[in-house]
């Protein structure tokens, strides 16, 4: 009985550590990406943006991406990789008002994902 | 992953709440929440197996949910007995010293026939082999047993006021003879509870909101 009662509370007590530690890590990781998309963002609205940066910007999203598929569905993540390969396809070719475009989604779903997995009603139902 | 896991609590609650309001008939042997756990945890060890698109975690998530949900289910069934009572309900008393209780049944969602077919299966063939009959929280027909338990196979005739008519071409009786059976009593067939009869005419004989009878009924053949 007080084993079980232990048991439990330990499986209480992991399963909020990892609540916390997921949702603190999403955050966490989708905000750096975020800060290098609108970098890159920036050099694009400003016309000195080179392929190089793009590399760099899908390089690090690939680093990142491995490690937020543990938590995050692959579909999700599918949809960054969908609209940065696009972006970075538009810099290369100098077609920089549709990279725009592209990496405005990129942002906006980088904001918007960890929101999807908070806590609140219309994500429960 | 809290989403994981509060949502798999939602449908836990959900599912144990219509499992108590279906009733005992469709547990067998199980704890509503036993049943419950065993619906659900199939169905989340497969999905995040065979979808390679969510992350395994959400699975074992969900998985760790319901083993604490069931923990904590079973702390509330040792500690507290009302809560107890909520989440596993109460055994049925469904066969007492005057018969049938028809509320009971209806509580439960069973019928007449479900009953005779549990007590078939725990060993009586008369609905008047035992004093006291019971469905348990489980699903599971107990009864106490009379001393001398008579040694035939009764067949229903009547259900819930209507006429089992493959169960009179097999006892070769007619209808007109049930309602001439039914004249005699001074009873309408709508305010027959059950009606059964054996091999050697001995008819178990029970009204909506009476106690039972014992009758005997003229067969033109016995089996």
């Amino acid at each position: 009985m007080v084993r079980s009662v232990w048991i439990t509370a330990a499986a209480l007590a992991l399963c909020v550590a990892l609540f916390v530690f997921t949702d603190f890590y999403i955050k966490k990781q989708l905000d750096e990406f975020n800060i290098a998309v609108t970098a890159l963002y920036e050099k694009t609205e400003e016309g000195n943006v080179t392929t190089a940066d793009g590399e760099a910007v899908r390089i690090m999203w690939r680093n990142k991406k491995s490690r937020l598929q543990a938590f995050v569905p692959h579909n999700d993540i599918s949809y960054i990789d969908y609209w940065l390969n696009e972006a970075c396809s538009f810099i290369k070719t100098g077609k920089y008002d549709l990279a725009l475009g592209n990496l405005e989604v990129v942002k906006e779903i980088a904001i918007n994902l960890p929101a999807g997995y908070a806590i609140k009603i219309e994500n429960i139902f | 992953m809290a989403l994981i896991f509060i949502r798999t609590a939602i449908i836990f609650i959900t599912l144990l709440f219509v499992m108590r309001l279906m009733g005992k008939s469709q547990i067998g042997e199980m704890q509503p929440f036993e049943f419950v756990i065993t619906l659900l945890i199939a169905e989340l060890a497969c999905i995040p197996m065979a979808d390679t698109t969510i992350p395994l975690l959400y699975g074992i998530v969900a998985i760790v949910a319901i083993f604490i949900l069931h923990q904590v289910v079973m702390l509330l069934d040792m500690k507290c007995s009302p809560v107890k009572a909520v989440i596993c309900g109460r055994p049925s008393l469904v066969i007492t010293k005057d018969g049938l209780d028809e509320y009971q049944l209806k509580k439960n969602n069973l019928d007449v026939s479900d009953l005779i077919e549990s007590m078939r299966a725990a060993g009586y063939f008369n609905l008047d082999d035992v004093y006291y009959g019971l469905y348990e929280a489980n699903g599971s027909f107990s009864a106490l047993p009379k001393e001398n338990v008579t040694p035939s196979l009764a067949v229903t005739l009547i259900d819930g006021g209507k006429i089992n008519k493959h169960n009179l071409q097999v006892c070769k009786i007619t209808y007109s003879d049930v309602e001439n059976f039914l004249k005699e009593q001074n009873v309408k067939l709508k305010k027959v509870l059950v009606m059964t009869v054996d091999g050697n005419g001995r008819v178990y004989f029970q009204q909506r909101g009476k106690a039972y009878k014992i009758l005997q009924m003229k067969l033109g053949e016995t089996w």
